[in-house]
């Protein structure tokens, strides 16, 4: 079994979505658990790209091509997640956005991606989003973290103004704000009252699963 | 000659494509054409001097653009240009720009590989974050430095006045108009009152703030600079578009600002060098840009001094060099902050592949560009002094890429964990506005030891 799980991580890293998705099948057909395909076999994968990305040894075309191929062997295993009724819930969901005036949204891109991968529900904003549309969103979906990021110091103004209206309405303690972005440092982050700052992609994603671990213990 | 206002139709009737979608294809087209073209970043040659190579590079940038087209964001559509009118975009560009006015007047060339005549040099600081009571000052230390020809500020570090300036904001401008009038007054107070600005506001993002600031009772001059960046990969937006409406009207510079990262849309370094030189097309036809500020960064250590990043700074400019007159800046970016000497070789190695690679000049942006007043005008200094000195000595492409490989080997594998410096406050006399004895020893002393690879510093 361990080889089609080690041929699923290796499809994921090719970015090979017809191999993924014929791997999907074969393994269903096998007998193979689908939640065990997605976490040993092709979520594997994507770590190893998400790793590779980190050190510079490939690009975002790469990761894009991965997360393809990992989408739509999901997509064949899904049906039969349902049918044995071993449902995996979503690990939590997120909230991210572009703060409002900001259209640069990069960063947030890559940070959506990694995290919607590891299994959490992603909900994106977009870009150039207003803090009401955020406070809405956050009040609507009941997300576990609202993750907003900036590039420049005009727009990472409505970062407290976000956690502001969070408290004026008395429901900031149900959500965690997690903040980045080339002109927020970590003193700022405190200062306004965040819960996390991510000083980049990498380390937001880390900030985001760490502090979702801890919300679940 | 594609009409502007055909540019715009064509974003409001061009292809609709979700931008997703866009962004991946980007990505497949940038790797497609560099096989198609056998583009290789090579590491040994940081500085190559293959002309043939650089010629193809641009027919690459050249075919990518028309194959691919630019995207507006706001429209959900996708522009496409044929050859023949990108071809006329960039032969109708200024070949020249005088910047500034009376006796600090200064003329901007474009340049070519391994040219002997000067770099033309912008001093600016990047938009680095400056509270309010430092923002002038800070202004100051660029446009007070010989070497720069045009100048530039800060950003606006939160409020003006105690009042918060938020984009989109009445705010925003009112700042704008504030941060103009504070740049104006650093020239005249450093003794150069009709030097260029080639960004008239830092403090602004909305089209609207910065058209109410362009006005010379605020302090701007006939030919100031305002610039218009792609919001991403070869992306633009009705805002910035409405910008270039207003610069076509007025006797304003319109530039183009381009950041494209590398290890992001447009994958590795050869896809990357290619969509900054698509850019400049890009600027051209939607904005009808007359000069252009090239800032790529790495995704990961985002400065342009590692070992890729000056290959591409190098490549992509010596290739608009040799087969376009278009005026383009290379902004130098370091992970270092000031007053350290990392951030002094990184700087010297970028300004001696920009000096001999066919650009001009724009340091720099220091410690990421992200640390709060952790940008001085003495880094720009620092590294115009090597761009000069490259140009005196009549450094070759060859020679040069001997010696910045030389300086990288004193700093790169220090980028990840790059010292984030000091402060302005730290390594300036705030008084008289000048660097600290401490700064301007340790460039003495860094000068010295680039000294040992051959190369000659004129002053």
């Amino acid at each position: 079994m361990s080889n089609i799980l080690e041929a699923m991580a290796q499809s994921v890293i090719d970015g090979d979505q017809e191999v993924a998705c014929r791997l999907a099948k074969e393994g269903i057909g096998k007998g193979i658990d689908p939640v065990l395909a997605i976490e040993e076999g092709y979520a594997k994968g994507m770590e190893t790209i998400g790793t590779s990305f980190e050190a510079g040894d490939c690009f975002l075309p790469e990761v894009l091509l991965a997360e393809e191929a990992m989408t739509a062997a999901i997509e064949i295993l899904k049906p039969k997640i349902e049918e044995r009724m071993t449902k995996k819930a979503s690990k939590g969901k997120i909230v991210i956005g572009t703060i409002q005036g900001d259209v640069h949204d990069i960063g947030k891109n890559i940070v959506k991606l990694f995290l919607g991968v590891a299994g959490y529900e992603m909900i994106d904003l977009g870009r150039d989003v207003p803090v009401r549309a955020f406070v809405e969103t956050a009040k609507k979906q009941r997300p576990d973290i609202i993750m907003v990021s900036a590039l420049m110091t005009t727009t990472m103004v409505y970062m407290p103004e976000l956690i502001k209206q969070l408290e004026e309405l008395g429901i900031r303690d149900q959500f965690k704000v997690i903040v980045g972005g080339a002109p927020v440092i970590p003193e700022w982050a405190k200062e306004i009252g965040a819960d996390g700052y991510g000083k980049n992609t990498k380390e937001a994603v880390e900030v985001a699963l760490k502090l979702l671990q801890t919300q679940k213990s | 000659m594609i009409e502007f206002w055909e540019v715009v139709h064509r974003s409001e009737t061009g292809e609709l494509m979700e931008e997703r979608k866009y962004d991946r294809l980007l990505g497949q087209k940038a790797k497609e054409i560099v096989n198609r073209y056998q583009i290789k970043y090579n590491p040994e040659q940081v500085i190559p001097s293959d002309d043939a190579l650089a010629d193809r590079i641009f027919e690459a940038a050249l075919d990518l653009f028309i194959e691919i087209g630019m995207y507006n964001a706001d429209t959900g559509r996708v522009m496409k240009f044929s050859k023949k009118e990108v071809l006329e975009s960039l032969e109708t560009a200024v070949d020249h720009i005088v910047w500034g006015e009376g006796r600090d007047q200064k003329v901007m060339f474009p340049r070519r590989p391994e040219d002997s005549r000067p770099v033309f040099c912008n001093f600016t600081l990047v938009g680095t974050p400056y509270p309010e009571e430092l923002f002038l000052k800070a202004c100051i230390s660029t446009a007070q430095e010989p070497l720069a020809n045009c100048f530039s500020g800060p950003s606006l570090l939160h409020t003006l006045g105690g009042i918060e300036v938020r984009s989109g904001s009445p705010m925003e401008v009112e700042a704008a108009i504030w941060d103009i009038g504070q740049r104006r007054e650093a020239a005249r107070r450093a003794g150069f009152p009709g030097k260029g600005i080639y960004t008239m506001v830092s403090t602004a993002e909305k089209a609207d703030a910065m058209i109410a600031a362009a006005r010379p009772e605020f302090g701007a001059l006939a030919r100031d600079g305002m610039l218009n960046g792609a919001i991403a990969e070869l992306k633009v937006d009705n805002d910035r578009m409405k910008k270039a409406v207003f610069l076509r009207r007025t006797s304003y510079t319109s530039g183009g600002l381009y950041g494209p990262l590398m290890g992001g849309y447009a994958g590795g370094p050869e896809g990357t060098c290619l969509i900054l030189i698509a850019h400049h097309f890009l600027g051209r036809l939607a904005f009808g840009t007359e000069y252009s500020v090239c800032f790529p960064v790495d995704i990961h250590q985002v400065c342009n001094t590692t070992r890729q990043m000056l290959w591409l700074v190098s490549r992509s400019h010596q290739a608009l060099a040799r087969n376009t007159h278009l005026l383009h800046f290379a902004n130098t970016f370091i992970a270092a902050g000031p007053c350290t000497e990392m951030a002094c070789y990184e700087l010297t190695a970028h300004g001696i592949t920009a000096a001999v690679s066919g650009a001009n000049l724009s340091p720099a942006a220091s410690a990421r560009n992200k640390y709060p007043e952790r940008c001085t005008g003495m880094e720009g200094r620092i590294c115009a002094e090597a761009a000069h000195s490259a140009t005196r000595m009549g450094l070759t492409r060859s020679e040069a890429n001997r010696i910045v490989k030389e300086i990288l080997l004193k700093y790169e594998k220090d980028i990840p964990n790059a010292p984030i410096g000091k402060k302005f406050s730290e390594c300036y006399d705030l008084e008289k506005v000048k660097p600290s004895k401490e700064y301007v020893e340790l460039h003495e002393r860094t000068k010295e030891e680039v000294k040992k690879t051959g190369f000659v510093y004129a002053f």
